[in-house]
């Protein structure tokens, strides 16, 4: 699939679990895009979005019933603090916080799986106006993994000798190393670019395969799914 | 007929002493014309002279004249050259724009206005051209250093260029691929301007021969008249006998692998069951093609990856040079970076530095050397620590044959000190400076 629609599918995916009022709908959501989330390449980048969803989900289900005060089932009650006033679960704070957990968790799976299976070159690509702000957004894209390769090719380096990095400390010392190549590695880059005639006018684009029917029918799910969100679901 | 004409060109980058003096030379349709020279000697200005990237894109003072194909390139800018002269230049990675093959290569083509329905053609014609049509549909990042230098040249070829200019483009490629790059640059039928610090593959297919040295052409000739001057004058850069006969050694183990195996996460095995026995005294050189586990076992014998299987038995310090010398530049003097494995004691640094060459570099900021010298400059920084274990990883990337030499001498003459592992596509190299040599396999496990 086009990563275009393939976006646009997530986007509806998420913002269905926004409106959708049944439980039951936004856990179907959370599964579908979890599931899609694991058939991403196996690495360390899959377990930090998968972490960092879930964190924040169980997050919002444990705070939700000490800042919310509804409910008439109490399942604990808990001491009167000033201004707060007193500490209580409800099973209806319970099943809020549940739902809003679901909620945030789906959102938080939908961009997941958007950086985890899109190829962001060509969603970029697929951008007809504004050819040089698209490639600049490519490259910017590029920095955060090309940085994070050349850190650990420095700390390694470091290593080879070594040299231990340690604590915050060590590892400010590489800030200065660091920006350095990365200015080295544009400058390299910007003259590879102006040598195969960037910045050249009268530029073209290569055209593109026109879309393929399960691009059509991703867009369809997408307007479905949040029509059926806003009206039914 | 002149292609290009290179008239009486001097040129220096802006506070620096002249890259090219007085440099007059003429390039014809169809030739095959190999570059060589020390490193610093201006083999990579002259070729971005020819680009026009000097003075255009590096400012610095230009004096002479260059044309390509009628073209003076002090009026036009190196963006209009693109299409009569491609460039590849040494660091792939450095050249990637885009993170899928066909991408990369049609990215030229864009560029330069080439027909909407002709670019996706053109890009698979290049690559086929390569025998790397294959690579469609890849992601860059996912391709081997072989595969990338081939997107890369393929990228260039795709603007079917009068004038391709390959700038080291073998520095990261085994002895075979080398070879088939080079033959293919050779069955083109442009004119190639290819400058290599490996001068063996260059030799072999070029029809003229330019030999700098500190900015001036000192040898411009065809190949076989050019490989008598060489003989006479250079002969570093001809194959030769390797120069010191191998010795056996007793000495103690310095580091033993025994039943090891490695896989990087989510990936395949690079090593199984492996093993390794490195003693004092002696140079043992690992090599094999691309992709077949060298730099990963060095690195689990140097103690930088912690192999799954097996035992790694290492006694004393042991130092692993990157075969990124860009991993190199982190303080803002020579001797500081040199210094930095010591605890900061920069007079360590200066005996490390005559060993490889680099006296009177010290105050020099590390980002201001060449490639060559920062190569050496990362060597310094290891050796400085007097190790036990000493790992080089490709130590002769971008280093001219006869600096080379000389590191094969020093190896050689500090050998007893320590155990030495060389990690290397350089056979001759290899050859010249190790006891014995281990290959490996590629794409199946490794079983040493």
């Amino acid at each position: 699939m086009r990563p275009g629609p393939a976006a646009v599918l997530f986007a509806a995916l998420g913002a269905t679990a926004l409106l959708a009022e049944r439980w039951i709908t936004v856990a179907a959501i959370a599964a579908v895009l979890l599931a899609a989330c694991l058939a991403a390449p196996a690495g360390r980048r899959r377990f930090l979005y998968l972490a960092g969803a879930s964190i924040t989900a169980l997050s919002v289900f444990l705070l939700t019933p000490f800042v919310e005060t509804i409910g008439s089932h109490p399942l604990w009650t808990g001491p009167t603090i000033p201004v707060v006033g007193t500490l209580d679960v409800t099973k209806e704070e319970l099943a809020g916080g549940a739902v809003a957990a679901l909620r945030l968790l789906s959102v938080s799976l939908a961009f997941a799986a958007y950086a985890l299976l899109l190829d962001h070159d060509r969603l970029l690509r697929s951008v007809r106006a504004g050819r040089r702000s698209a490639l600049a957004v490519v490259l910017a894209t590029r920095l955060v993994p090309t940085l994070e390769r050349d850190a650990a090719g420095l700390i390694e380096a470091l290593r080879g000798r070594g040299v231990a990095v340690a604590g915050a400390r060590g590892h400010a010392r590489l800030l200065s190393p660091l920006l350095a190549g990365s200015l080295e590695r544009a400058y390299n880059l910007a003259e590879s670019m102006e040598s195969r005639g960037y910045g050249r006018p009268g530029a073209t684009r290569a055209l593109r395969p026109p879309w393929a029917a399960r691009d059509w029918l991703a867009l369809v799910a997408a307007a479905a799914l949040v029509t059926g969100g806003v009206l039914w679901l | 007929m002149a292609l290009a004409t290179v008239d009486r060109l001097s040129f220096s980058y802006p506070g620096r002493a002249p890259a090219l003096r007085d440099v007059s030379l003429e390039l014809r349709q169809g030739e095959m014309v190999a570059v060589l020279g020390p490193s610093g000697s201006g083999k990579s200005t002259l070729v971005r002279a020819l680009a026009g990237l000097v003075p255009h894109f590096h400012g610095g003072r230009f004096e002479g004249r260059v044309e390509v194909d009628g073209m003076d390139t002090r009026r036009v800018r190196p963006s209009d050259l693109a299409g009569v002269v491609a460039t590849v230049f040494q660091d792939p990675e450095d050249q990637v724009v885009f993170g899928r093959v066909e991408d990369e290569v049609a990215f030229g083509l864009e560029n330069v206005g080439t027909a909407p329905h002709e670019i996706a053609e053109r890009a698979r014609q290049a690559l086929a051209v390569l025998g790397s049509e294959h690579l469609l549909g890849r992601r860059v990042a996912e391709l081997s250093a072989g595969e990338l230098q081939r997107v890369c040249l393929a990228s260039s070829l795709a603007l079917e260029p009068q004038l391709l200019l390959l700038d080291e483009p073998t520095s990261q490629l085994d002895p075979e691929t080398a070879d088939a790059l080079l033959r293919l640059a050779c069955g083109l039928g442009v004119t190639v301007v290819l400058s290599e610090q490996r001068p063996a593959g260059p030799l072999e297919v070029c029809d003229r021969v330019l030999f700098l040295e500190e900015g001036r052409v000192i040898l411009d000739a065809r190949r076989d008249e050019a490989i008598r001057w060489l003989a006479r004058h250079r002969p570093a850069y001809l194959p030769h006998e390797p120069a010191v006969t191998s010795t056996s050694t007793t000495g103690p183990i310095v580091c033993r692998l025994d039943g090891v195996s490695f896989g990087y996460r989510g990936g395949p095995p690079v090593l199984v069951d492996a093993g390794l026995e490195l003693r004092r005294g002696e140079v043992v050189a690992l090599a094999g093609p691309n992709g077949s586990g060298k730099t990963t076992l060095a690195k689990v014998a140097g103690g930088l990856l912690q192999s799954g299987r097996g035992t790694v038995d290492r006694r004393g310090r042991a130092v692993y040079l990157s075969q990124d010398p860009g991993r190199y530049l982190v303080r803002e003097r020579v001797d500081e970076e040199v210094a930095l494995a010591v605890g900061g004691d920069v007079s360590r640094a200066a005996p490390a530095l005559a060993a490889v060459g680099l006296s009177g570099f010290e105050s020099r900021h590390p980002r201001d050397l060449s490639s060559g010298e920062r190569e050496r400059l990362a060597l310094a920084s290891v050796l400085v620590t007097e190790p036990d274990l000493l790992i080089l990883d490709e130590p002769t990337r971008g280093v001219d044959p006869e600096r080379k030499d000389e590191l094969a001498r020093l190896l050689r003459a500090q050998a007893a000190q320590r155990a030495t592992l060389v990690v290397t596509h350089d056979l001759v190299f290899a050859a010249e400076v190790a006891d014995r040599t281990i290959s490996l396999g590629a794409t199946e496990p490794v079983y040493v």
